[in-house]
């Protein structure tokens, strides 16, 4: 019997149309713990980086980890993992609500789709009852209905994980929904899942997770569970204000990237599309994922006029994108927006980001109404939610914004425009003004992302302690734990919002009684260094290099105007040799053969 | 001078910003907007006599952490920004 994980696999042929179970391998299992960091190791069994990410070969992988379903805080979540279409790189992305903890309860740790369907399907678990169904009805759906319509023709009590019109259009950052609200959101899997016709899974599962020790798990939940909630960020912020309340925090650090990072990291409305005005304005209630002892949710209303609309969000990453980094102060429309992308089930942050970098080729004659189908300048609150429609159904202009801003501005001749790194979008955090930041862009294994090493947390919120945000002295070597540690919670199944409050220590009690281990916390803390190193290898097979992990020259050259950080640009060439050292990487950024070994990776 | 005020707190201070007589230090301010505030604020602001950890003051958008903490000498257009630690993502 297996403890955590349940042991068992569902592969799914879409070809065929064949479904069968199989065991998961333990000793994988044990060297890369579940979700991110399993679900990457069996795709790279099985597939060659250098797939095309559309073609049947490309294999797409949900997986939960061994904590998913527990009593763990925040225990919800699960990832997606494939190659990503819009990087090129290792794709993963994980989500909370309801989804993942259900498959877990069917009883399984994770599913491996392969192959391509003629059809639109989808595919029906009910514990040991497994079928794949026509999904003909459902295709063009947006997500609210197909969930809707999935539940009623399924069981009331099921989850549902599906995509929306995107993901269907192959939209290149288009997602994958479930619970209608919560996104696998970055790197566009959702659109890896149109390209395989599969529009939706559907879980029910009457079962429950086992762990090793139950009483000793009990208490070192109870006991972690207490310090989230009295910590002032997981305890009060989040539940009060969700992620939103940190537009003004970053907007007075002067690192809140306005108007396509072009007018530096303040912006002279953040009030207005703040956590506060949410709080005040919009906000229905609060919303929390499984177990979750956090509720950062936001459920939100616009009530009446133009942008009228009811949804989730916007989180911090999205509010940002559709809101100063496209110069707009009108929050219902940036709520709006969002809205939009979670029914078509699309990246906000892609698409903001995407948008901004459209009205900077449009104010610079780069590209002209006739094309847009309307005028594009910075700060049109009306454009943002028209062309995320557009998006949505490709239609238009939405057609080339459907592909990311760095293939729409290379179209135009002008890549330098598009603000992002492996030609994923950057989040809200100037890298010019947050130094740590600009080294996470610059490595993460996804492309320009802020959720594989938050140094956000030290360097802004002094969270376990204060680094200063301007300097590059020790960033690597905190970066290098903030990955790691990033990489074992992502791969445990819990939420990475619990590491406010948590450290190694609570993180590593909790797998280890929940699995029967033994073993000390570094022993913990490098599966997340073996899964950073795996990750890597992905993306240099997959054909990416030394010259790929920089930044868009904007932040390389281009000095912040104003706020604390005046004068400063990213100060990459200072950190990332460094990184490289302290990673045991040669200096092209490839691990050494003793580094792999000594992290046991074959592959 | 010009205080800045976000999140929870501004169901202390009931306003997002005051302007302030001068304080020549960052201690001065904080001990003068707990007499202007009351106890409520005392206790976000400090935990006995040392500073709060749950608490971000940004001098002009520098933390103090990275200046000289409640020793700070201000000047007359400093803007100062107190903030509840919150956190996004």
């Amino acid at each position: 019997m297996m403890f955590g994980w349940t042991g068992k696999l569902i592969r799914v042929n879409l070809t065929d149309g064949t479904v069968k179970t199989e065991d998961l391998n333990q000793e994988d299992a044990k060297l890369y713990l579940g979700a991110r960091g399993l679900g990457t190791k069996i795709w790279m069994n099985e597939v060659d980086p250098k797939v095309d990410p559309f073609s049947p070969e490309n294999k797409l992988i949900f997986m939960t980890g061994p904590l998913t379903g527990t009593i763990g805080p925040s225990a919800g979540r699960y990832e997606v993992v494939t190659k990503a279409p819009l990087t090129g790189t290792i794709g993963a992305s994980n989500s909370g609500g309801h989804f993942g903890p259900e498959l877990k309860f069917a009883g399984y740790d994770g599913i491996i789709f392969e192959g391509k369907s003629e059809t639109p399907v989808y595919l029906y678990i009910n514990d040991d009852k497994i079928e794949l169904r026509s999904a003909e009805h459902l295709w063009g759906k947006k997500v609210p209905e197909t969930t809707d319509e999935l539940l009623s023709e399924t069981d009331p009590g099921a989850r549902v994980a599906c995509i929306g019109p995107a993901g269907e259009k192959l939209v290149l950052y288009a997602t994958v929904m479930n619970d209608k609200h919560r996104a696998a959101g970055r790197s566009g899997l959702g659109a890896v899942m149109g390209s395989k016709k599969l529009k939706a899974v559907v879980v029910k599962g009457s079962r429950s997770v086992k762990v090793a020790e139950p009483k000793k798990f009990i208490d070192v939940c109870i006991d972690a569970r207490m310090k989230i909630k009295n910590h002032p960020v997981t305890g009060t912020g989040l539940p009060t204000y969700g992620t939103q309340v940190l537009i003004n925090v970053i907007n007075q650090s002067g690192a809140l990237p306005t108007r396509n990072w072009r007018d530096g990291g303040v912006f002279e409305n953040a009030e207005d599309i703040s956590g506060e005005a949410l709080a005040e304005k919009y906000l229905v209630k609060n919303k929390g994922c499984f177990a979750c002892s956090i509720g950062c949710g936001r459920v939100t209303k616009i009530k009446d006029g133009k942008f009228k609309g009811f949804g989730e969000g916007p989180e911090y990453e999205a509010g940002w994108a559709l809101g100063a980094d496209c110069g707009i102060k009108d929050l219902a429309a940036v709520s709006k927006a969002n809205f939009i992308s979670n029914e078509y089930g699309f990246d906000p942050i892609t698409l903001g980001s995407t948008i901004a970098c459209a009205m900077e080729l449009f104010e610079k004659g780069i590209i002209t109404k006739e094309e847009v189908g309307r005028s594009l300048y910075f700060g049109d609150a009306e454009a943002i939610v028209e062309l995320a429609e557009k998006v949505g159904t490709r239609e238009g202009f939405g057609d080339i914004l459907a592909e990311g801003s760095y293939r729409m501005a290379e179209r135009y001749g002008h890549p330098e425009l598009s603000m992002s790194v492996k030609k994923q979008e950057m989040p809200a955090y100037d890298g010019r003004g947050v130094q740590g930041m600009a080294l996470e862009y610059a490595t993460s294994n996804r492309g320009g992302c802020h959720v594989r090493g938050y140094m956000t947390s030290p360097e802004i919120l002094g969270v376990p302690e204060k680094l200063d945000p301007l300097v590059t002295e020790d960033k690597p070597q905190w970066l290098k734990i903030f990955q790691d540690l990033t990489a074992v919670v992502d791969s445990s199944g819990i939420c990475l919002f619990t590491t406010f409050a948590l450290g190694l220590p609570e993180i590593s009690s909790m797998i280890r009684t929940a699995l029967g281990w033994d073993c000390p916390d570094e022993e913990i803390l490098r599966i997340g260094e073996r899964i950073w190193n795996l990750e890597r290898v992905f993306n240099l097979k997959a054909g990416f290099t030394k010259e790929d992990d920089t930044l868009p020259p904007r932040l390389l050259k281009e000095a912040l105007p104003e706020g604390p950080a005046k004068g400063k640009v990213a100060e990459l060439d200072k950190m990332l040799g460094e990184y490289y050292r302290v990673r045991g990487w040669d200096e092209n950024g490839v691990p050494t053969e003793e580094k792999l070994k000594e992290l046991s990776i074959s592959f | 001078m010009k205080v800045k005020f976000f999140a929870y707190l501004r169901d202390y201070t009931k306003a997002k910003e005051i302007e302030l007589e001068y304080c020549s230090t960052v201690d001065e301010l904080l001990h003068r907007l707990c007499d202007r505030y009351g106890d409520e604020i005392r206790r976000k602001l400090f935990n006995g006599s040392e500073l709060s950890n749950e608490i971000i003051i940004l001098i002009n958008g520098r933390h103090i952490a990275h200046l000289e903490g409640r020793n700070t000498i201000l000047k007359e257009d400093d803007v100062i920004s107190i903030f509840p630690v919150v956190a996004g993502g």
